[in-house]
């Protein structure tokens, strides 16, 4: 009877834990990385998740529709010229390597301003989906970076004037919100450099340069 | 003492093994609960379809990037086979190329760095926000300026490429790049000229930044150099829909540049 009883419980116990030790492998095996967000991280990847696919599916449609056409020009025997040219124009206004057109944001810095505060307005420009920047006559590309230091910022070997602007081609309306915004880079900017005076202002026609770097690699190579 | 020893002897096997099973269970129960803890925070019933839908549109994201990656191939692929039928498209060809490469629609490879960037597992002092124990978009976006400035040619952060247009952004405990959730630890990839591991070791905002974030506050930092780093292609839009042409002649397919390189002989 004694023994009976033991056994009894002795399995339940083992039962027990048993199942806590399933939840607690599971539970700690829960890696989508998204378990951390708040609520509110959440909504606003999605929204980023949201608006980014729907690029990507515009891309994706886009670039099938150049491949048929490609592939129907060659079963004709031809080779769709224009096609190509549409392309290439597109590539190099993207990657820098002509001058652009169009409307935007002029944000005038002057005084003693550090490389990095420079650097934070580039990338919430980017971020509020400017499609070209430039900084005085200098196009911004992949690479382009402002250093030194205050009062002597350089900018690909060249120095950046003590008052100079930042050009942004994209929607002015989002692009001076972003910045202007409360708690916004150019409000921290300000803060912490009294100096420092930053206007920001739409601009419906703005042409900023082609890089003049070399932007072929030297020392990387396609990878086949 | 061996009256001790004589009563423990006594007491039933069942009894002993019951009490060590109880101890798991008590261990079990307490980790259960520790585990718990920082998740229980954002429970709430909205939460579960959030995280669901963020999870879809995530797998959908990576299905979109693999297939412009794969589109982009088999046009390079049509036009390659179209090329040597006639100079001009030959040039197109190669053009085209270059502008894909200084785009960054291209998966590179060459001698380069990889770093490794990781949260801190410090002890945060009572006080002090979390956040500055954690690697954030700004730390990650002084060491791919400070790669650049050491004249790296191409950097990649977790298969995303640093392009002309892309943008560090924190969220969470992450952050995005070019839009993609990016979760540490934090993998950058640089190709570049072989002094630039000596530059960016030397580079004293680099040596500020190991300062300030890696000495001090323990952000776990790892530096290699690769004879091989593979840098990932752009898998996104290169569309434009602000910016076009300044001048509205459209590319010339003429040799106006300097001729001699790849264009085969007619």
């Amino acid at each position: 009877m004694r023994g009976r009883r033991a056994q009894i419980a002795v399995a339940a116990v083992l039962f027990i834990m048993g199942f806590l030790a399933i939840v607690q492998l599971r539970s700690q095996g829960g890696g989508s990385g998204l378990d951390s967000l708040t609520t509110q991280d959440l909504s606003a990847l999605i929204a980023n998740l949201n608006v980014r696919n729907e690029q990507l599916a515009t891309e994706v449609s886009t670039l099938g529709a150049q491949l048929r056409d490609m592939d129907a020009a060659r079963s004709r025997g031809e080779t769709s010229l224009g096609g190509l040219r549409a392309d290439l124009r597109r590539l190099r206004l993207w990657a820098g390597l002509d001058p652009v057109r169009g409307q935007g944001v002029t944000v005038d810095v002057s005084g003693t301003i550090d490389a990095d505060a420079v650097n934070d307005i580039l990338n919430d420009l980017r971020s509020s989906g400017a499609e070209a920047l430039a900084i005085g006559d200098a196009r911004v590309v992949a690479g382009t970076v402002v250093a030194g230091e205050p009062g002597a910022l350089v900018l690909d070997g060249s120095a950046v004037p003590p008052a100079f602007r930042v050009s942004a081609i994209g929607n002015p309306v989002n692009l001076a919100a972003a910045l202007t915004r409360v708690g916004g880079v150019v409000g921290r900017i300000e803060v912490a450099n009294p100096d420092v005076v930053i206007t920001v202002a739409p601009d419906d026609s703005l042409a900023l340069p082609a890089s003049d770097r070399s932007l072929a690699p030297q020392y990387a190579r396609p990878r086949v | 003492m061996s009256g001790l020893v004589g009563r423990l002897r006594a007491i039933p096997s069942w009894q002993a093994a019951l009490f060590g099973a109880l101890l798991v269970v008590g261990f079990l129960v307490v980790t259960q609960l520790r585990a718990e803890a920082p998740r229980v925070r954002y429970t709430s019933q909205e939460r579960r379809p959030l995280l669901e839908t963020a999870l879809e549109l995530q797998a959908r994201q990576e299905a979109l990037k693999d297939r412009i990656v794969a589109l982009g191939m088999s046009i390079s692929e049509v036009e390659a086979t179209s090329a040597g039928t006639n100079v001009l498209v030959a040039d197109l060809n190669r053009q085209l190329q270059e502008a894909r490469t200084a785009a960054g629609l291209v998966e590179l490879e060459g001698p380069g760095i990889a770093l490794q960037l990781e949260d801190s597992n410090a002890p945060i002092p009572p006080g002090e926000p979390p956040g500055d124990y954690r690697v954030s978009a700004l730390d990650l976006r002084r060491v791919v300026d400070e790669l650049w400035l050491a004249g790296a040619e191409a950097v990649g952060v977790n298969g995303e490429r640093v392009t002309a247009t892309s943008a560090f952004t924190d969220i969470g405990t992450a952050l995005l790049l070019n839009s993609a959730y990016l979760q540490p630890p934090y993998q950058v990839v640089a190709i570049g000229p072989p002094e630039m591991y000596a530059r960016l070791t030397e580079s004293p905002r680099f040596v500020d930044f190991l300062r300030a974030r890696v000495r001090d506050v323990g952000i776990r930092l790892g530096v290699a150099q690769l004879d091989q780093a593979v840098v990932p292609a752009y898998a996104g839009s290169v569309r434009l829909v602000y910016a076009q042409p300044a001048v509205s002649a459209p590319p010339s397919a003429a040799p106006s540049r300097p001729p001699g390189r790849a264009s085969p002989p007619p």
